[in-house]
């Protein structure tokens, strides 16, 4: 017993050390592998407020390029609108269009707090679960994808944005190519990489990549970026496309977030597909 | 009693440049300023390693929070402080510490503070980015992103040197 307290004694600096790194990383392996706690992140009540508080004092440097983006936006918008079309063929009869049914709805959103010089930046936006967000719906802005939420706080939600190590997002090349797997290494916000494209398949500069829409996370044909170099992965006949991402992450302030309305009910119909088919 | 509250003060201005200014600047080629771990290398020579690791901690988990890097900072921080009465031990000068200085580069000179804390401030840097990309095919972005902070904190910290303790000596 007497050895065991001259031990503690003797490296008590070490095993005080040792104690606090266990803390530590237990709450960064906690943060990456548990997502429904909020707890120490920026998507909790207290540590959102204070960043909307800070948000909103640097906002004012944005604006201008905000209301660009948002005016542009407004004017394509505007085209689609149906009061704005000249009605070609009056009163003839008025069926109620059952051929369409919304899909997706979008909820608008900020951004209070982003990174994009680590290795996985998370966005906090200014909505949570009291507007209805839930977790792995999709993100994106008006150019682009921006993320998959992550946590869900009250108030508050983390984005886990597309520059992160694991986003693996689906992508289609061009607008009926072949369909590959979205990337970012760390180095440059600005550039993405599209893996999994078979080197069969010829693909060419400026082409553009888009959301495949598979998972119903995100609807088919949201841009992502466009294609400015491809090179062969060593050992296996596979492109590797290097991608220029249409959004400036670093910039980013406001974005929508993606409720998909069939999505449960593709869920429900994945989960009846027997595991063992006998 | 009022050095306590001068190194209160300065835990407090610390913690306000990290999170509202260093952590929001984009400077490009993964470069980012982090300015924590300067707090703990000015505190007295002959403060208690655990009070320092306790220190490092709180200061670093406090950043976290408001960071979204979930124990990273003070990881790397209580590294630090472990570190920092070993590091001091092998430099120190020949007739001790001069228990009315304190680690400044106007203090102890240019030399021993610049090889001092580049030391320390490499190690815990290299700890932080080490566990923030956890991948060893990943090394390159590792190397980059250490090499660019490390010259980014560099010119931050040197400017600080200037700024905030010049003042001590003319007194």
């Amino acid at each position: 017993m007497q050895n065991l307290f001259a031990f503690l004694r003797r490296f008590r600096v070490f095993i005080f050390f040792a104690t606090l790194q266990f803390i530590c990383l237990l709450l960064y392996i906690q943060f990456v592998t548990y997502p429904k706690s909020v707890f120490l992140s920026t998507a909790s009540g207290v540590n959102g407020r204070i960043q909307r508080w800070e948000g909103g004092l640097t906002d004012h440097f944005y604006l201008e390029e905000n209301n660009r983006k948002l005016r542009l936006e407004n004017s394509q918008l505007r085209k689609r609108i149906f009061s704005n079309f000249y009605k070609v063929e009056r009163k003839t009869i008025q069926v109620k269009d059952t051929t369409y049914e919304q899909e997706y709805s979008f909820i608008p959103a900020k951004i209070i707090h982003a990174s994009s010089a680590r290795r996985n930046n998370y966005f906090t936006i200014n909505i949570g679960a009291l507007q209805g967000i839930k977790k792995n719906m999709g993100v994106i802005s008006p150019n682009g994808v921006v993320g998959i939420v992550f946590k869900v706080g009250k108030h508050f939600s983390l984005v886990k944005s597309v520059l992160t190590q694991d986003i693996n997002l689906d992508v289609i090349v061009g607008k009926d190519g072949p369909q590959g797997i979205l990337k970012w290494d760390g180095f440059n916000p600005r550039v993405g990489f599209v893996t999994g494209v078979s080197s069969d398949f010829p693909v060419k500069k400026n082409t553009k990549v888009y959301t495949l829409g598979a998972s119903k996370i995100f609807p088919k044909g949201i841009k992502i970026g466009k294609i400015i170099g491809k090179s062969r992965l060593e050992d296996q006949a596979l492109w590797k496309i290097e991608l220029l991402f249409s959004e400036d992450y670093r910039t980013l302030q406001s974005v929508y977030v993606i409720n998909s309305l069939l999505l449960k009910e593709l869920q429900d119909l994945q989960l009846e597909i027997p595991e063992e088919v006998e | 009693m009022r050095a306590i509250i001068t190194y209160i003060g300065l835990f407090g201005l610390f913690f306000c440049l990290q999170v509202f200014i260093f952590n929001k600047l984009e400077l490009g080629f993964g470069a980012q300023i982090f300015l924590l771990p300067l707090f703990l290398m000015i505190l007295p020579f002959e403060m208690n390693v655990f009070a320092l690791m306790g220190l490092g901690f709180g200061l670093g988990i406090s950043v976290d929070a408001l960071s979204n890097t979930y124990g990273l900072n003070a990881s790397a921080l209580v590294l630090f402080a472990y570190l920092r009465p070993i590091v001091f031990e092998s430099f120190r000068p020949r007739e001790g510490y001069d228990p009315l200085k304190i680690p400044t580069a106007n203090d102890m000179g240019w030399d021993w503070f610049l090889i001092v804390y580049g030391i320390l401030f490499t190690s815990s840097l290299l700890w932080y980015f080490i566990w923030e990309i956890f991948r060893f095919s990943e090394i390159l972005l590792v190397l980059r992103n250490l090499l660019t902070s490390i010259i980014a904190s560099g010119i931050a910290v040197s400017i600080s040197q200037f700024f905030f303790f010049n003042g001590r000596r003319k007194q």
